[in-house]
């Protein structure tokens, strides 16, 4: 499985120059040997840490991580016409974000051995998660925002986006308390509307992370990591309590919430705006234009794509970031995407099928927490830049260029990983002879 | 809890395949129709830089934009050069990674060899195996012209932005077009997304705005150059009117609402007598007289001289669009006076300018402005040529020669506001008028000195317009400026 991955970076590493420059691109050998490295030292680790784990995780996120790099080069080859320009430097940043993320996902297989260690933390890293949002926010504009919204921390030439590592402190606080409190929140507290309510006491902290998350990040403009904590929140929510009025009450929160959103605040109204008319009147030249040209690329790609190096991603602004799968749908085409999305797919089914597997609740909330996130990402993302709900700018797990996204896409690897060796892992040999008391490892 | 999974488990799904059904729509079904719409540059980008751009010429052969190979680590094939740099920059243009402007942006189809025009030899090209080029375009600027006006500018107005246009009366063709400060255009046309972004910021933040084009996208108060437009009305409209008809010229007027109008530095017009002949009054630029005389004519008549002369026009392109000078229409009698006298809110572009004189020069005859002169094709075909057309007579031809008359006063006349350079001209009969437009709240700014002309008298060859934002007496300034556009243009006719 690897090699194909690492097979299949190399052909597109090689795709790239043979049609930028008409020659193998100078650092391919260079490149291709540290991303073999950076992989191979992450698949020693899950077989020293997480030998059970599923042998499927892995070389699919490498080869997301793979292709996030050739599209880097890619777009850095051309980087002086990008809106945002990149230096031929780009690609080097990215790998070595793709190193530090292979050394947290190593660090978190390392240190957590066992993921109920995680639920002692729950508070801990429910203030953590509510901190990491909150900081950018509290800091001066000229360190924290960028294109209007305050959502990273500079420092020097480096930015952090801590939201990205907020969304996995948040959902393992989420599991941990669900999990404690979930016989209490099936209880009725009161009924409204023919739906159950749970007691307030119950419901009230998570409700409280909850809306303080939300607050902060509509006071930093970023509407996209809202949706996607209000997702996990109500699949977690969901998942701990089975009642299926959480899902359509939560789903009424969001309808209501996003309605509102677009009214009161025009940047949100703007998005409506921009989904519903993407070519009517100054739309196109305006507030549509990066989505149009996002469209226009992927239209441009076809079915099969232009090939790597062969299309002109660089004329939609930030395709780079949020806008990657633009690039890809222009140069890969539906095909490439089709593959794109089954790889995210095929990740979110282990995730999924992990916590079907796993017998602890809270690893179960935990792995059903972090896929359906995952998903919900690549969702709102992709759904966004091909106009199948409106855009909000998030980061394409693995695929855009930047760090934080990647090294906390890695850590979420990770978890799945160490989740996935837990639930597959053996149960454990009986140690004594017949005829004595067994005595059982518990889990 | 396997229940609740097994059925995110089927959400998770949906939203996949919602994903997968969207893109297939997308990139199958709704790809044809993208890639048509008008705000889709990709096709277009792709064509912009396919073939080798054309070239810009001057009427007199100069190259001022021209495309050769790039470097060798080049994504994009050709480099867009500028061999005059600032001196041609309003004429040219920039032709950047993502727009352009002047000739390189109204032409832009022609030069960049997409235009549906040169069809037919893009399949000829095919067929005899010769690479495709974009289409060369040929101004009608004269090179000597040009270059006096970029000179004149830099050297005489000590750093003051300015511009100068100079037309062909009988033509309409734009012989030169400079604005000071410029910028080098080369700046722009870098490839380098990182250094195009720098450069264009630092040229945004320069001093006195290099990137703007004065000679026709800024409009000033033509001051007393105004006074051709209020004489037209006036002989045009006045029976039994001539040069030589007495009027009111005193040296304090009193206008309707109360007010005093004086002469400048309270100078008398004339003699002092309260009286003198019209011709008199426009050589030595009384305002008492024409104020006076917008009173009595009012606004609407002045304003129907003014949009003769092509005032108030909201499209004029040369090809390049062309900011409209104004001349608004008033109620207010006293204000009327002060606008016929060119100030209040009156406004003219140097291009305007220019058309006065040249309308005057033509009989009356008003070209309309054009900076085409020929596009021809990289086999040399012409693929399209501009034939002068008349915008509109302004005035009878009688006016007209009555107006040049006293053009013609204004620089010889003892008294009148031209004659002190007319020492400068060495043996060319220039006709002209000077303006020194008062600016700013209570007119504390600078005055801004304003200059239209043309030459010889007997038989124009040229018209010029010129202003010096803040330049003082149009006589001192922006008159010098124009005598040398018109010896080098005259001297580049005689050699030839």
């Amino acid at each position: 499985m690897l090699v194909f991955a690492f097979a299949l970076v190399a052909f597109a590493f090689a795709n790239v120059g043979y049609s930028l420059k008409g020659k193998l691109p100078s650092g391919l050998a260079e490149y291709m040997a540290a991303f073999i490295v950076i992989v191979l030292v992450g698949h020693l680790a899950l077989r020293r840490f997480a030998p059970w784990a599923d042998p499927l995780l892995l070389p699919l996120a490498a080869m997301l991580n793979g292709l996030g790099i050739v599209m880097t080069y890619r777009l850095a080859a051309q980087g002086n016409l990008l809106s945002a320009p990149l230096s031929a430097s780009a690609t080097d940043i990215q790998i070595l974000y793709s190193a530090i993320g292979i050394a947290c996902f190593v660090a978190v297989l390392a240190f957590v051995r066992e993921p109920r260690v995680l639920q002692r933390y729950t508070y801990t890293l429910g203030a953590l998660g509510i901190a990491l949002i909150a900081l950018p926010a509290l800091l001066p504009g000229s360190i924290s925002e960028v294109a209007g919204a305050k959502i990273q921390i500079r420092l020097g030439s480096f930015t952090i986006q801590p939201e990205e590592f907020a969304k996995l402190a948040l959902a393992i606080s989420f599991a941990g308390y669900l999990v404690a409190k979930s016989q209490a929140l099936a209880l009725v507290g009161r009924r409204v509307l023919g739906i159950g309510l749970p007691r307030a006491r119950d419901l009230g902290p998570i409700l409280m992370v909850w809306a303080a998350s939300l607050l902060l990040l509509v006071f930093e403009s970023d509407v996209g990591t809202s949706a996607v904590f209000m997702g996990l929140f109500v699949a977690m929510l969901y998942i701990a309590t089975s009642r299926t009025s959480w899902l359509l009450l939560g789903f009424f929160m969001f309808v209501v919430g996003a309605f509102a959103a677009s009214k009161l605040f025009t940047h949100v109204g703007q998005r409506f705006e921009v989904w519903l008319h993407p070519f009517s009147g100054s739309n196109p030249s305006g507030i549509a234009f990066q989505p149009d040209q996002g469209l226009y690329g992927m239209a441009s790609g076809g079915l099969l794509g232009k090939g790597l190096g062969g299309g002109q991603p660089y004329i939609t602004p930030l395709v780079q970031s949020d806008y990657v799968i633009s690039a890809f749908g222009e140069e890969l085409g539906l095909a490439g995407i089709m593959a794109i999305l089954l790889i995210y797919g095929l990740i979110v089914q282990r995730g999924l099928s992990t916590a079907m597997l796993v017998k602890d609740p809270f690893s179960k909330l935990l792995a059903g927490g972090l896929s359906f996130m995952l998903a919900l990402q690549v969702f709102v993302i992709v759904g966004g830049v091909t106009r199948l709900i409106p855009i909000t700018g998030i980061t394409t797990p693995f695929l855009s260029q930047g760090g934080s996204s990647l090294v906390a896409s890695w850590m979420l690897i990770a978890l799945l990983a160490r989740l996935s060796d837990t639930a597959r892992r053996p149960p454990p040999r009986s140690i004594q002879e017949e005829g004595l008391t067994q005595v059982v490892r518990l889990q | 809890m396997n229940r609740a999974l097994r059925r995110i488990s089927i959400a998770v799904l949906v939203m996949f395949v919602l994903l997968l059904i969207n893109d297939n729509y997308l990139q199958g079904f709704e790809a044809a129709s993208l890639a048509t719409k008008p705000g889709n540059s990709r096709a277009f980008y792709a064509a912009q830089n396919q073939y080798e751009r054309g070239s810009i010429l001057t009427s007199d052969g100069l190259t001022i934009a021209a495309s050769r190979l790039s470097g060798p680590n080049d994504v994009i094939k050709y480099q867009r050069y500028y061999p005059k740099g600032a001196e041609y920059a309003p004429v040219t243009g920039y032709d950047t990674l993502y727009s352009q402007t002047g000739i390189e942006q109204a032409e832009n189809p022609l030069l960049s060899g997409n235009d549906s025009a040169l069809d037919v030899r893009k399949i000829i090209d095919l067929i005899t195996g010769k690479t495709t080029r974009g289409a060369n375009v040929t101004v009608t600027i004269n090179s000597a012209a040009q270059n006096a006006a970029w000179n004149a500018l830099a050297t005489l107005t000590q750093g003051k932005p300015g511009a100068v246009v100079a037309l062909n009366p009988s033509t309409g063709a734009i012989l030169a077009m400079a604005s000071y400060p410029s910028y080098n255009p080369d700046l722009l046309a870098v490839h380098d997304g990182n250094k195009l972004i720098a450069n264009d910021n630092a040229l945004l933040k320069a001093p006195g705005n290099p990137l703007l084009n004065r000679a026709i996208n800024s409009s000033f108060p033509p001051g007393s150059t105004f006074k051709i437009v209020t004489s037209s009305a006036y002989l045009s409209r006045t029976a039994g009117s001539s040069t030589q008809s007495s009027v009111y010229s005193p040296t304090v007027l009193t206008l309707p609402n109360g007010n005093s109008l004086h002469n400048n530095d309270g100078e008398a017009c004339s003699v002092g007598t309260g009286h003198t002949t019209l011709i008199t009054a426009f050589a030595e630029s009384c305002d008492t007289t024409f104020a006076n005389l917008g009173v009595q004519l009012g606004s609407a008549a002045i304003r129907n001289y003014a949009d003769l002369f092509g005032m108030n026009d909201q499209n004029l392109t040369i090809p390049l669009l062309a900011s409209p000078s104004n001349y608004p229409l008033l109620t207010d009698k006293s204000l009327t006076a002060l606008s016929a006298i060119g100030q209040y809110n009156d406004t003219v572009t140097p291009l305007q300018e220019a058309m006065l004189s040249a309308a005057i020069a033509n009989h009356g005859a008003l070209m309309r402005p054009y900076l085409v002169q020929q596009i021809t094709a990289s086999d040399l075909s012409t693929v399209q040529t501009t034939t002068p057309t008349m915008l509109q007579q302004t005035v009878s031809p009688t006016v007209a020669g009555e107006i040049g008359q006293m053009m013609l006063a204004v620089v010889q006349d003892s008294d009148g506001t031209g004659y002190q350079f007319n020492q400068n001209a060495e043996g060319v009969t220039i006709a002209g008028k000077t303006g020194t437009a008062q600016n700013g709240v209570n007119n504390s700014a600078a005055s801004d000195s304003v200059f239209t002309c043309y030459a010889p008298f007997d038989n124009p060859q040229i018209a010029v317009g010129v202003i010096v934002q803040g330049g003082g007496y149009g006589a001192t300034v922006a008159a010098p400026i124009a005598v040398q556009v018109i010896k080098a243009y005259l001297a580049y006719l005689r050699t030839k």
